[in-house]
């Protein structure tokens, strides 16, 4: 899950771990409590090896937060937030008045001194979530992990609990790390902003430095828009605008050239944008073509490995010739599939409107460079170049929800 | 409560017998006084045993329908005990059947874990999974003996399946109770472990817990009290499941109550279906009817009054 990660977090920081799903922000929390071993390399905790560190003195310097816990018994409050004492009470001794403080503090600072003597499941997501934060609080860590730990908070909980969070981190010199897909709230709170993405970091360094909108593009394949605020400077983030659900694309055929499985995410977009597609020519065992078989994407279709022939070329040529736009995605070219762009090529030729992903000079394998350079010329003809999905969507036409009247065509 | 009750039943249990409801005389009937002490101990060691042992299995796998046996320690018990009849070493030395049906539990229990372990820890369905099917092969194992062995053995078997708290010697008695005491202050002396291992082996990690360690200990441990009891009484079943989500109903599921409350509950639960069994007809009932057929009820009834909130919504 995790390559090649070098990474030091000082003690006092207050870090936020940014990435998409499946990036590795689990993996790198589960490495740094000890749960995971790293197949290679070493974790260090305040200078001491991890995996040599005894359990109870490893609870006493980390813990974590954990999204949510699934406890099938019926803890009390008060039950709960003792067992963040586990690793400070001897097997045969009772908590002292040091254990009691220490958990009377952790229940009051979180809310949940009034309801100590509930049952964990008889409360609600927050209130218990609340209740897992004081056991944290009571073990009186130095470093805290928090993973989502305030996502199933309400808006005025989630606050609360990030600023006891920030308030032990300045008074206390707590370590922080925070997992959170909200960017804003991470901004908000961590004074470092970590992003990984497929296992390897992507950028580290303040936030202002990490959060810029060409680097979430890249790493969350989505656009947004990042913009300080004047007044407190705080960064907010705010999704690009999206095609506009009023908007769609019924009755609209785009035609879509893919292959490889780099198709897949242009094809469910466009269908989830209620776009008419057609798909070709692509090989029949291709993903892209079983993704498009199962959107209902008509497909003009080759014999797996073999190179494309006139006949299926003609049936793409007529599917491309009814539609109302094409779109090249980032396919890679060789000399077996080479011939797709003339069905661009033509297109453009009688004034429709082409799409051609960014990026062809990585992907070329033909020998000299015809697909690049036939690329080059179709662009130079007035074909439109897009970065990702999101871009395209804003780029392509499209209809107001009731009428058939065509509210966008950036041509 | 538990704690008041619990002298009341067994006074009743020494009370009651074959021989008639009351306290014996006990000049003319030492005998069958000293019978009734031995029963009723008996019945509070292996309940004991079994409800720990319940309660036990029950945290380590974090499921409401775990009991002593799903471990296939019982099957495992079983086939010994099959084992010693057909091969008739259990007439050799009446220690010998107890002792194979034990070892054979713990042959069971490390099969069961090696099949299930998977890295690091063992995971919880990984348990259960390979946990019924040893138990599967270990009963077929066990039909086929009962299959191939003359009348006398099937008939032995067969009472030793279905239970019984009538030990041959006062010193067998007294190993089992040795070895079941010393087991569940084992197992009491784990209860801070038990409790973080109830919220999940990576929490119970973040709190400080050796895991792996705690649950090979743990079951380990258990699976001792079971197979002894399992050695000496037999299958009675019910106690383990049972007794231990009532007493988790009555004090809580902090392990640290919990244990000791289920060892006297679980006790004096066994000792006075035992009671029942010898009274309430004319011939004796195996004591494992008696638990299961008062035990579901008693159950049952529990769950509709009190509406816990516990997992068994």
């Amino acid at each position: 899950m995790l390559e090649d990660i070098s990474l030091t977090i000082h003690s006092g920081e207050m870090v936020g771990i940014l990435g998409p799903n499946g990036a590795g922000k689990s993996t790198l929390f589960n490495i740094v409590s000890g749960i995971l071993s790293p197949t290679t390399g070493i974790v260090k905790l305040f200078d001491t090896d991890l995996r040599r560190m005894p359990p109870r003195e490893r609870a006493r310097a980390i813990a974590v937060v954990p999204q949510e816990l699934d406890i099938p018994v019926p803890y009390t409050v008060e039950e709960i937030v003792m067992m963040g004492r586990t690793a400070s009470i001897g097997r045969f001794s009772s908590p002292t008045s040091q254990d009691r403080h220490a958990v009377e503090r952790a229940m009051v600072y979180t809310d949940v001194a009034d309801i100590r003597h509930r049952p964990l499941n008889e409360l609600s997501g927050g209130e218990r979530q609340r209740a897992i934060v004081a056991m944290v609080l009571a073990q009186e860590p130095r470093i805290i992990l928090m993973d989502e730990a305030t996502s199933h908070l309400d808006i005025n909980h989630r606050l609360e609990i990030m600023q006891l969070v920030e308030r032990l981190n300045y008074e206390e010199g707590v370590t922080v790390m925070i997992i959170s897909h909200d960017l804003q709230m991470a901004a908000e709170f961590s004074h470092r902003l970590i992003v990984l993405h497929h296992g390897q970091i992507v950028a580290d360094g303040v936030p202002h430095a990490v959060l810029t909108e060409e680097t979430l593009r890249r790493v969350y394949n989505c656009d947004v828009r990042v913009c300080q605020d004047p007044q407190s400077g705080g960064l907010s983030i705010l999704a690009a605008p999206r095609l506009p659900t009023a908007a769609t694309g019924k009755g609209i055929h785009i035609h879509v050239v893919a292959g490889g499985g780099c198709g897949e995410a242009t094809l469910r977009r466009l269908a989830l944008c209620g776009y008419t597609l057609s798909c070709g020519v692509i090989n029949r065992s291709d993903i892209d073509a079983e993704v498009g078989a199962v959107l209902g994407v008509r497909l003009a279709l080759e014999q797996p490995f073999s190179p494309i022939t006139r006949e299926v070329l003609q049936t793409a040529q007529e599917m491309a010739s009814n539609a109302d736009a094409l779109i090249l995605t980032p396919v890679p070219f060789g000399t077996g599939n080479l011939v797709n762009l003339e069905l661009l090529d033509r297109a453009l030729t009688v004034g429709k409107p082409v799409f051609i992903a960014a990026g062809i000079g990585k992907r070329d394998y033909t020998l000299t460079r015809q697909a690049e350079q036939w690329i080059q010329t179709l662009l130079v003809r007035g074909a439109k170049p897009y970065r990702d999905v999101a871009e395209l969507l804003t780029l392509l036409p499209a209809k107001s929800g009731q009428g058939t009247e065509m509210i966008k065509h950036k041509m | 409560m538990v704690l008041g009750l619990t002298p009341v039943i067994l006074a009743l249990c020494i009370m009651m017998g074959p021989s008639g409801i009351g306290l014996p005389d006990l000049n003319a009937e030492r005998e069958i006084l000293m019978l009734r002490l031995t029963r009723v101990l008996c019945g509070l060691i292996i309940g004991a045993a079994l409800s720990c042992a319940g309660v036990v299995f029950q945290a380590i796998l974090r499921n409401p329908l775990a009991e002593p046996y799903i471990l296939g320690v019982s099957s495992g018990a079983g086939l010994g005990a099959a084992i010693a009849i057909v091969t008739g070493i259990s007439a050799v030395c009446t220690y010998l059947l107890p002792l194979c049906a034990f070892i054979m539990a713990l042959i069971t229990l490390a099969i069961v874990y090696a099949l299930s372990r998977n890295g690091d820890a063992p995971s919880i369905y990984g348990l259960i999974l390979s946990g019924v099917i040893v138990s599967a092969v270990c009963s077929s194992l066990l039909m086929f003996m009962v299959s191939v062995s003359s009348i006398e053995g099937m008939h032995s078997i067969l009472w030793w399946m279905l239970g019984n708290l009538e030990v041959s010697s006062n010193n067998i008695l007294l190993i089992i109770g040795l070895v079941v005491v010393m087991g569940c202050l084992g197992l009491w002396s784990l209860s801070r472990e038990l409790n973080a291992l109830t919220l999940g082996h990576h929490m119970a990690h973040h709190l400080g817990i050796r895991v792996r360690t705690t649950i090979i200990i743990a079951l380990l441990l258990a699976t001792l009290v079971a197979s002894a009891a399992v050695g000496v009484a037999g299958l009675i079943g019910f106690v383990g499941l049972i007794v231990p989500h009532i007493m988790r109903n009555l004090v809580g599921p902090d392990h640290r109550r919990l244990i000791p409350a289920a060892a006297i509950g679980g006790g004096a639960f066994l000792a006075a279906c035992d009671a029942l069994a010898r009274t309430a007809l004319a011939v004796e009932i195996p004591v494992g009817v008696i638990t299961a057929l008062l035990g579901g009820p008693f159950f049952l009834f529990l769950l509709k009054r009190r509406r816990p909130q516990s997992w068994l919504e």
